[in-house]
C-alpha cells in the first residue's frame, strides 16, 4: 500500500486521476496517455477495439471511465428528445499508465476552504413530483410499466475539491463501488453501492440492490432481513429486479447457466442495510464486449421494468439531461474482462456547478410524498458534504 | 423449432432459456419477425410484455393465421393476446400483481393437470380476463386460489395453451414441469 501522503502529492501535481474501490482498499489510476471522449458515432468502435488489443496483462492494460445515461440509451436504440442541461460529455475513458494501491483509510484535507454557501435547488417541487407520480401510476394500471423510477436533481453553484469531498464521503459511507474522477474541467464523486457487471473470462455476474434501510441502534441485521421479508412492497420490487437481471444475463449467457447465487440477502454497510441478490451466468462463446454492455446497460434496477417501455416513458417525461446519473463507471481490460457499477449517489461538478441526482420507485402501492422525501434523504448524504 | 416472439419485455430471455431445455429455440422482436422462421416453427410462443393485446395488431393477425396449424403458447401478455383474439375482454384489475408470489389451483376443466392441484407462481400483470368468457374448445384451467382470476387456458383440440403467471420466474415453483407438460401435450 502506498502511503497516504501520496494523495497530497497527486493533488498538488494537478494531474488528472481516478480512484476506484477495490477489494481491500482503493486503486488509484493516473498518468493518462489517452483520453477518449465518447459520442454516438465512436462508442461502438471504442468498446470493440479496446478489448481486442494485444496485452501482456499489465495492470494498466485497460480503459477506465464512464458511460452517461444518454449514450447508453442510444446504444440500445432508445431515443431521447432534446433536453436541457449542462453540455457535459456523454462518456469519457482514459488509458492509465500508473496504478497505485491505497488503503481503505483515505486521508486528505483541502488546504483551501472551498465549502460553498450556495444552497441547493431542486428541479421538481413536491407538487410537480406528485403529478408525474400519478401519471406514471396510471401507466402501471394500464400495464405499460410495472415499476418506474422518478429522478429529481439538486443543484448549486460551487467549486469543489473533489479529493477532499471523496475522502470525507468514504468515511461516512464506505461503498463497494465508490469512485472519483478528477480531471481539469470536471470531477465526479460517487458512493455507489451497486455492481452491474463483473466479468472474468466467461464468468459474468450482476448484483442488484432493491431495498435500503438506514441503520439504527434498534435495528440489527436479522431484524433488517425480517423487515424486508415482511414488507410486501420492497419484496415485490426486489423480485421484479431479480427476474429482469436474470433475463438480461440470459441474452448473453449459455442456456441454463444463469443462476441466483445469493437470493435476497441483507448486506451491512456503515450506515445502511441493503437488500441484495447476486446473479451469475456463463457467457456464450464469442460474446463481444459490445453485446455484454448492450444487454446489461443502462442497469435495470435504477430504471424500472420492463426496461425499454419504461425508458421510453421516462425519456418522454424528463426535460433535463441525466448526464452521468444511472450511467455506468468502470473499466474494460484489454483481455476482455470488465467491471462496471451503476452511477448513483454521485456528484457531478462541471463549470462551477454541482449536480446531485436521485430517484425512487413508483410501484402500484407506493406513496408520492413518501418517495419524494426518500429522494431528499438520498441526496442529503451528499449535500451534507458542502457544509 | 420453437419460435418465441418478444414484445420488448424484460423477462423474455428467461422464457427463452426455459424453453431451450426442451428444444431448439429462436427468438425475435415483434417488430422484426422473420417469416421463414415463423413458417418453419412447430411451436409459437407469445412472450410477456408491456401494454395490452390491442397494442399489437400484428400479433393478432399471426395468431389467427396459425391457429390450429401450430401449437401456440402465450405467457402473461401472450395469454391475454390469445383470449383477446378469441373475443375475450382484457380489463384493468383493482388489485395489481407485480413481482407477487401467489397460489393458484387447477380447475376441473384441465386435461393436463390434476384437478385441485396447487402451484406457487410469480405474477406480473396489471390486466386480467373479464368473465364470463366462452370460446369454442377453450377452457380456463387454472385460477388464483384467492381471487379466482383466470390463470391458465387449454385448448387441447387446436393445441393452444397459456399462462397469466410467469412459469419462467424464479418465483414459480415447478415452472419447468408446466412447460414440459404443455410441450408434450
Amino acid at each position: 500500500m502506498t502511503k497516504n501522503n501520496y494523495l497530497k502529492e497527486i493533488a498538488k501535481s494537478q494531474k488528472p486521476f481516478i480512484i476506484y474501490k477495490s477489494n481491500k482498499g482503493f486503486d488509484l489510476y493516473t498518468d493518462f496517455s489517452k483520453k477518449i471522449i465518447l459520442s454516438n458515432k465512436n462508442i461502438k468502435n471504442f468498446i470493440n477495439n479496446s478489448t481486442k488489443k494485444k496485452t501482456k496483462n499489465k495492470e494498466t492494460d485497460l480503459y477506465i471511465g464512464f458511460f452517461g445515461y444518454e449514450i447508453l440509451n442510444n446504444l440500445i436504440d432508445v431515443k431521447i428528445k432534446k433536453q436541457k442541461g449542462l453540455k457535459f460529455p456523454k462518456g469519457i475513458f482514459y488509458k492509465p499508465e500508473t496504478k497505485k494501491k491505497l488503503s481503505n483509510k483515505l486521508n486528505y484535507k483541502s488546504s483551501e476552504n472551498l465549502k460553498s454557501k450556495s444552497t441547493f435547488n431542486v428541479n421538481l417541487n413536491k407538487a410537480s413530483y406528485k403529478s408525474i407520480f400519478n401519471k406514471f401510476k396510471k401507466k402501471i394500471k394500464s400495464g405499460e410499466t410495472y415499476q418506474i423510477k422518478i429522478c429529481t436533481k439538486y443543484r448549486n453553484n460551487s467549486k469543489i475539491d473533489a479529493l477532499d469531498f471523496f475522502c470525507r464521503l468514504t468515511k461516512s459511507n464506505m461503498a463497494p463501488e465508490a469512485f472519483m474522477i478528477n480531471d481539469k474541467n470536471y470531477s465526479i464523486i460517487s458512493c455507489s453501492p451497486e455492481n452491474l457487471i463483473t466479468k472474468n473470462r466467461n464468468f459474468i455476474s450482476t448484483k442488484p440492490i432493491a431495498g435500503t434501510l438506514k441503520k439504527s441502534k434498534k435495528l440489527n441485521k436479522s431484524k433488517a432481513l425480517s423487515f424486508f421479508k415482511k414488507n410486501i412492497k420492497e419484496t415485490k420490487e426486489h423480485n421484479m429486479i431479480v427476474d429482469m437481471e436474470r433475463s438480461d444475463l440470459s441474452k448473453i449467457c449459455e442456456a441454463g447457466s444463469v443462476r441466483i447465487i445469493k437470493k435476497k440477502i441483507v448486506e451491512e454497510y456503515k450506515d445502511l442495510y441493503h437488500y441484495v441478490s447476486l446473479i451469475a451466468g456463463k457467457l456464450r462463446k464469442n460474446t463481444s464486449s459490445l453485446e455484454i454492455i448492450k444487454a446489461m446497460m443502462p442497469g435495470g434496477s435504477v430504471i424500472g421494468c420492463p426496461k425499454i417501455s419504461t425508458l421510453n416513458l421516462l425519456n418522454n417525461q424528463e426535460r433535463e439531461n441525466r448526464n452521468i446519473y444511472t450511467g455506468s463507471f468502470g473499466y474494460l481490460k484489454f483481455n476482455g474482462d470488465m467491471r462496471f457499477n451503476i452511477i448513483i449517489r454521485s456528484i457531478l461538478n462541471y463549470q462551477n456547478q454541482s449536480e446531485i441526482s436521485v430517484a425512487s420507485g413508483a410501484v402500484i402501492d407506493s406513496n408520492a410524498s413518501h418517495e419524494f422525501n426518500e429522494n431528499y434523504i438520498k441526496a442529503k448524504a451528499l449535500i451534507d458534504l458542502y457544509r | 423449432m420453437i419460435y418465441i416472439i418478444d414484445h420488448n419485455d424484460s423477462f423474455t430471455h428467461n422464457v427463452v432459456h426455459q424453453f431451450s431445455r426442451f428444444g431448439k429455440v429462436e427468438c425475435d422482436n415483434f417488430n422484426d419477425i422473420n417469416e421463414t422462421k415463423l413458417k418453419k416453427s412447430k411451436v409459437l410462443v407469445l412472450s410477456p410484455g408491456p401494454g395490452a393485446p390491442k397494442d399489437y395488431p400484428l400479433i393478432s393477425r399471426i395468431y389467427k393465421k396459425y391457429k390450429g396449424e401450430k401449437k401456440i403458447i402465450g405467457i402473461c401478455l401472450g395469454f391475454q393476446q390469445i383470449l383477446y383474439c378469441e373475443k375475450g375482454k382484457i380489463i384493468e384489475q383493482n388489485k395489481i400483481y407485480h413481482g407477487f408470489q401467489s397460489k393458484i389451483k387447477v380447475t376441473n376443466k384441465s386435461l393436463l393437470f390434476k384437478k385441485g392441484q396447487k402451484f406457487t407462481v410469480g405474477r406480473y400483470h396489471s390486466l386480467k380476463l373479464k368473465e364470463p368468457f366462452f370460446a369454442k374448445n377453450f377452457e380456463i384451467t387454472m385460477r388464483c386460489a384467492i381471487s379466482n382470476v383466470a390463470m391458465a387456458l387449454e385448448n387441447n383440440n387446436e393445441k393452444i395453451y397459456g399462462f397469466q403467471f410467469h412459469p419462467e420466474s424464479f418465483l414459480t415453483e415447478n415452472g419447468n414441469l408446466l412447460i414440459k407438460k404443455i410441450l408434450s401435450a
